[in-house]
Formats: C-alpha cells, structure tokens, sequence
C-alpha cells in the first residue's frame, strides 16, 4: 500500500475543528482491519469531545447505492457522517462515484477503510477520488505514541 | 479582588488564521456565494484556442442568438466545467426574460440506472415550480400537466380491482412481434414514457414559450457517467426530445466520448467545447495563481509557495484548490502560522500519492514511458483509462494537444528498474 501521512482520531478531529463547519469534505482513513472497531470508537470520541455532538456512523451494509441521499442528507445537529467500509462492495462505490455530489452537501463524510478496500477505492472511483479532502493513515493514539498535549 | 475579564488580551487562536482561507478553497460553492466573495477567474478565452472568446461567453451568445442549439462542454475531472456552466448562467441573466435551469443530475435523479426520461422530467418540475413562484398562478393545463408529470417521473399508489390488473387475463391472444426496419437509425426512436414525459413539459413550458422567454438548460453531473454508452443513450432520447423545441441545452459530457472513433460528440451537438488541463507555461499558470491569490494565498504563502502548487496541480482546478487546502491543514498542524515549503512539498506528494494508489505494473509501464519517452498511444485502452482517470492529463498549446503525466504523480511514480 502505498505510505499516506499517518494521523489519530484527536489530530483528525482537531484538523476538523480548524476548518469549521462551514467547509464540507470528504476524508478517506485507512485503517487495518484488526484495529477498525477501535479507531471508529476514538474518532466518535473525539468528535463528541472538541466539536460537542455524536456523529452518524454507518456501516457500508447500511448505505444502499440508490438511496445515497437518506445516508447522506444533510442534518445541522450532526453534519459528520462516519462510514466504515468494512467490505468491498462495488456498487456503492460506483455509486459514490457517479453521484459524489450527494456526499459534498452533507457536512463532513469520513470513510473509513482497510488498506486493500481503500487502494480499490482509489483505483475505480476518479470522481471520489478528485473530491476527497485528503487520505491519511489513521492509527489509535496510542500506536503513535502520542498523548493529548 | 475579582480579575477583570474584559482587560484580559484575547488568546491567540490559530483556527481563526487558517478558517477564512480554507472557506474560501471549497472547490464548488454557489455561484451567489462565489459571486459575492469576488472567486471567480474567468478565463480571458478558450482554452484551446486564444482567439476564440472564453466557452461560458460562447455558449452564452449562441443561446440569446439560436434558441434551441444543443451544446456540449467536455473535459477531465475537476477542470472547471461546472465553473463555465455557471458563468454561463451569469452571463444569460443579463436579460430580463432569461429562464435558466441549472441542475445536477445527481441531486434528482438515481445515475447508477439508466434513467432516460429524468432529465425532462426534473426539468418540467422546475419550470412548474419557477411559474408558480410568478405574481400570476400558472393555468389550470399547466397545473394539471404538472400533476401528471410527477406520477410519471415519481409514480403513485393507485388501488384497482383484481379483476382489472392487466396480468390477472392469462388468455391472451396476441403477443408482440417487432420486425426489424430497412433503416438503421443513427439515434433511436423516442420511448413512449420519454413521448409522454415530452409533451407534460412542453405544455408546462408553453407560458413561457409563448412569451418567447429565453430558456437554457445547464445540465451537469452526466460527466460522471465515465462511460460513453450511457451518456449516449441520454442524448438519444432527453436531449433528442428536446430538439425543435427552441429550449436550448447545455450539457457536460464524459471525457471518454472527446477521445471515441464514433465522433458522437462532434456529430450530435451543434457546439463543442473543450477544456484541457491548464498547461504551466506563463500565462495558463498566471490565471492558476490568480485563482489562488483571489482566495487569499499570499497572506499565508510566499509567492514561490503559489508557483508550485499551481506548478503540482498540473493545471487541473480541483487539485490545485486541494493542495493549497492540503498545505494550510498541515501547516496548522504544524503549530505554524504561515504555510511553509514543507507543507507545500508534503501537499504534493499526498495527491502524487493518491494518485499512485491502485496502479498496476502495465499503468505505470505507460505512465513511464509517457514520463521518459513521450510515448502515448491514446486509442489504447490503458491509455484512455489512466486519461479519464487523470494520471495523465491532456495539454493544448498553440492548437495542438499533448499530454503529460499529471506532476504531482510524476513527483512520486517510481523510476524504471
């Protein structure tokens, strides 16, 4: 896989908070498989920490490729939407990439992938692609060996 | 004694040096919005041609003159076509009787199906929904054509007798046959869903062609179609339907179909226009840095720190918006006030990075040979799909196109063993 900065949900969710909510985007995470389930609690975590509300977590089983806009529609209470895509469903994709628009008016999307998922992503999806914000590595905090200054 | 708050000097925040500017990098934003922070560069002619008025001017002239023309704009990922479809729309408003359309298909209508019929169909719906916010409530005809439009677009519920469902007769006598024609038409013939979602728009339009109001349809979003039979098939029916109408389109169009052996493009639409990626020499990468400067970059940047990211965005719009975004975000993590050559560099390699992500041993074959050789085949298929895909990006100097690894992939792409 090719080697993305890597970052940790605090660092992530301090970045979010430098941009303000005014500044829709889309991140894509990479994340071993064996560490999702935590990275996806810390990052909930964070969010609820430094921005004060819960995002919206999803698991990819539950965005359905022709109702992208019931996943995505925009809600001022909780403009972050956190998707874990623990599988590699193509149609999604392809639907992300076809209407990737729906995914920019929502506020903030994270998706959160396995390096092999996220390299899929990259390769088939050009207009996903385009839009993302930027593509880290996220690791938990203590993988970095970094506390919370 | 109490401290006085109000005395205290206000602490230093850094959120509040690099917000404003990441604001204003958001690579779409309304056109109101975009018009009222004064963002918008337009460029000063065509990009493929310097004596030719800029594309939004053109489309904009052969719309006031030939209501009804059919016009297409093609480019690559994120090279400013929905900012030429609303610097169109800008320019047609200057008249009084202008109605404008601007829609992304996507925001209306399911891409992943083929979906013919929708793009009349959210027409319609919004021509309807622009009368009925007129001082005057539109007749009754169109009201009801209106009406009939959403069942057909949206559907309904109805409740029917058994004994009525068409299925419930297994008795049938006659089943269809289709023998084909002598003639082999070259687009196909109107469905009857399309016929009927045709003529509801064409009374809710009627009012206003009866004004002679001027009516342009800005479509976007069917780009992202990629492949070019999908596209097609959407022309062969929305746009044919529209044809003789004097209600004039302007549509994007997947890069894929620029490149086809078919000339689908070329024969199809009576205006074509094409923007390639902005080449770096001086005067392309002057209007790339004024796209930044006008968003705010030489307050947190040097102006080599402009150059090279106008340099790395190999000219395509988008990315260049990403890098400088990129740069800010990790400078603030950085603790630093001012957007360094690191964080440039670092911006650089990430989007080399991305794009670099999911190659395989024959892309970077061609990628390099394209790098160290000039060598690029486009009719062939790796070929088309590392263009589409934006890894290697198309040039026009002096009427004569090119092309080019994209530079920040470049920066990255290993070398030959």
């Amino acid at each position: 896989m090719i080697d993305f900065f890597a970052t940790t949900p605090f660092r992530l969710v301090r970045s979010l908070a430098a941009a303000g909510q005014n500044t829709p985007s889309v991140y894509l995470l990479i994340c071993e498989a064996a560490a999702m389930n935590a990275v996806r609690a810390d990052i909930a975590a964070e969010i609820q920490v430094q921005l004060g509300f819960d995002p919206r977590s999803l698991a990819a089983l539950e965005a359905q490729p022709e109702r992208l806009e019931d996943a995505f529609r925009h809600e001022t209470a909780r403009p972050v939407v956190l998707l874990s895509l623990d599988l590699w469903l193509p149609k999604l994709i392809d639907s992300f990439d076809r209407n990737v628009v729906l995914l920019t008016e929502v506020g903030t999307v994270l998706l959160l992938a396995s390096p092999g998922i996220a390299e899929r992503i990259l390769a088939v999806a050009p207009n996903l692609r385009n839009r993302l914000t930027d593509v880290f590595s996220i690791k938990p905090e203590e993988a970095l060996g970094e506390g919370r200054a | 004694m109490g401290t006085d708050l109000k005395s205290r000097p206000a602490a230093f925040d850094r959120r509040l040096v690099y917000r404003p500017f990441l604001e204003r990098l958001r690579p779409i934003a309304s056109l109101r919005e975009l018009d009222e922070r004064d963002l918008i560069v337009p460029r000063g002619h065509d990009p493929c041609d310097e004596r030719q008025p800029p594309i939004h001017v053109a489309f904009a002239d052969a719309a006031e003159l030939s209501p009804g023309t059919q016009m297409a704009l093609v480019g690559g990922i994120g090279s400013g076509k929905t900012t030429e479809l609303l610097l169109t729309q800008r320019v047609l408003s200057r008249h009084s009787d202008a109605v404008n359309v601007f829609v992304d298909l996507a925001d209306y209508a399911d891409l992943n199906e083929l979906n013919t019929g929708a793009i009349l169909a959210t027409v319609g719906m919004r021509l309807f929904s622009r009368q009925k916010r007129g001082s005057k409530a539109p007749p009754e005809q169109v009201t009801s054509a209106h009406t009939k439009l959403c069942e057909l677009a949206l559907g309904k519920t109805t409740w029917v007798p058994i004994e009525n469902w068409p299925g419930y007769d297994e008795g049938e006598e006659r089943v269809r046959v289709d023998v084909p024609g002598l003639m082999r038409l070259r687009l196909p013939a109107l469905r009857r869903e399309v016929k009927d979602v045709k003529e509801l728009l064409l009374t809710i339009a009627s009012p206003l062609l009866a004004s002679d109001a001027q009516i342009t349809l800005l479509i976007d979003g069917l780009d992202r179609l990629i492949r070019g039979e999908r596209f097609r098939e959407y022309a062969g029916q929305d746009l044919q339907a529209l044809k003789g109408t004097r209600m004039t389109v302007i549509v994007v169009a997947p890069l894929l179909l620029w490149y086809d052996k078919s000339r689908f493009l070329q024969d199809y639409f009576d205006v074509l226009k094409h923007i390639p990626a902005a080449a770096a020499d001086p005067s392309d990468s002057a209007f790339l840095k004024q796209i930044l400067e006008r968003r705010g970059a030489l307050e947190l940047m040097e102006s080599a720190e402009v150059t090279s990211i106008a340099k790395y965005s190999g000219g395509v719009l988008r990315d260049l918006l990403t890098l400088a975004r990129s740069a800010a975000e990790y400078a603030y993590r950085d603790d630093q006030d001012r957007i360094g050559r690191k964080h440039v560099r670092a911006a650089i390699r990430q989007l080399g990075n991305r794009y670099l992500a999911g190659l395989g041993t024959a892309h970077r074959l061609h990628l390099r040979r394209l790098a160290d050789d000039n060598e690029f085949r486009i009719g062939d298929p790796t070929a088309l799909e590392l263009l589409v895909n934006r890894q290697v990006l198309e040039y026009v100097r002096h009427g004569r196109e090119f092309f080019a690894v994209h530079p920040a992939l470049a920066k990255v792409l290993p070398k030959r063993p």
